[in-house]
């Protein structure tokens, strides 16, 4: 009787040293044996994914062919509505422009641009009827794009700034200093016939000087970025960065005198 | 080719540059459609019938640019006579010739306009002037052979091709 209540004692005990012995090892061994098994998991839920795939097919092939037309959908809407909000904004900005601007002006929408590469015009939708005339000075709400060359009844043709037959006559914002601002087909304007000791600096403003009926003084052209002497060495010139983001303009605005 | 399409393609080509090439620009240079369609014209048609078409395609351009004066009526015109004289000398009735030929041409009118800006007194910088031309050029002859295979398909035939 004694001996089998030792024998049970020591049963129990036995097992409760080897349910401790588990619970100490069972954190240590957790993380490893984790690892270890990480990668036959893995490959068996590939095969698993594989599977369901081939058996699945038809129904996967049938929704994916409905998410993509959903997600073209989806694509072609953000685009317009992309769209419209851009057009949105810039139109925000030209009736600001024109709500605080002193001119009378006309909006109107760029249509077409010159077939060759040697010169920077575009056409517009408004012409004569709508009271435009050559001559007149074009402008976003950036600043200065150009001038009315040309009138149709219901189209015009504008020059813009930066043709290289297109001239400006212009004056820096801070020195007043004179020059005659004209186009070089590239990314910047080049301010010509500058004196020697011109009081013209990098970052300086230019604008319009008013010194001809072309173009209404004080318009904004652009910031100079780089004085140079002329070849000759009897003057200087600055190039300019226009204002007015020219080579992708889709509105302006014609001021009537 | 019947020419009553050849005139509706240099009316597309014009309507092409002015409402769409504008977007495809690269640093200011676009293909020259017209020019292409000037080649295809002096080798395609009679001497007469091919300046006739090459005036209209380069009248409907001067009516769309700035210049009073009509350069590339004239220009195209001489291109036509200059080309079919030279079909007449050596083989160029192939599509890798002609779209070797397109190349000099767009280059050489961009030299004439050059001389024309000169003498006009416009200013664009040398450097500006270079990088546009043999960017129009280039474009203008990487665009060639796609036109070729449009409007003159026979091209691709050829045994030089």
């Amino acid at each position: 009787m004694f001996n089998l209540k030792k024998k049970s004692l020591a049963y129990f005990f036995g097992v409760i040293l080897s349910l401790l012995l588990i619970c100490g090892l069972i954190p240590a061994l957790r993380a490893p044996l984790l690892n270890i098994s990480e990668y036959p998991l893995k490959f068996l839920a590939l095969i698993k994914n594989e599977l369901s795939g081939i058996v699945f097919y038809h129904r996967n092939f049938v929704q994916n062919e409905r998410m993509k037309k959903e997600a073209d959908l989806l694509r072609q809407k953000i685009n317009t509505l992309r769209e419209a909000s851009l057009e949105n904004a810039r139109l925000k900005n030209i009736l600001r422009f024109k709500q605080n601007s002193s001119y009378k002006v006309i909006a109107a929408a760029v249509i077409g641009r010159s077939p060759d590469s040697w010169s920077s015009i575009i056409i517009i939708d408004k012409g004569s009827y709508n009271g435009i005339r050559p001559g007149m000075a074009v402008v976003t709400y950036l600043g200065l794009a150009g001038r009315v060359i040309e009138t149709t009844e219901s189209t015009s043709k504008i020059m813009l700034i930066n043709d290289p037959d297109s001239g400006v006559s212009a004056v820096g914002q801070r020195s007043r200093q004179e020059g005659l601002v004209s186009g070089t087909l590239g990314n910047h304007l080049i301010m010509r016939y500058l004196p020697k000791d011109a009081d013209i600096k990098v970052s300086d403003v230019i604008i319009t000087s008013g010194l001809t009926d072309k173009y209404v003084k004080g318009l904004l052209i652009g910031r100079v970025v780089e004085i140079g002497d002329e070849f000759s060495g009897l003057s200087r010139y600055c190039l300019i960065k226009p204002a007015v983001s020219l080579s992708n303009i889709e509105e302006v605005l014609i001021i009537i005198p | 080719m019947k020419k009553w399409f050849f005139l509706l393609l240099i009316l597309i080509a014009v309507f092409i540059e002015v409402a769409f090439l504008g977007s495809f620009r690269i640093f200011n240079a676009k293909p020259n459609l017209l020019l292409i369609l000037v080649v295809i014209a002096s080798l395609s048609f009679e001497l007469r019938w091919a300046i006739f078409f090459c005036i209209i395609a380069g009248a409907l351009k001067d009516i769309f640019c700035a210049d009073a004066f009509c350069l590339n009526a004239l220009m195209f015109a001489l291109w036509s006579f200059l080309i079919a004289k030279l079909s007449r000398e050596i083989t160029i009735d192939n599509y890798l010739v002609s779209t070797i030929l397109v190349f000099f041409v767009v280059f050489f009118s961009d030299i004439v306009i050059r001389l024309v800006f000169a003498y006009s007194g416009k200013y664009v910088p040398l450097g500006i002037f270079l990088r546009i031309a043999f960017l129009e050029s280039l474009y203008t002859m990487l665009v060639a052979p796609l036109v070729f295979k449009i409007v003159k398909p026979e091209f691709y035939s050829s045994p030089f091709a």
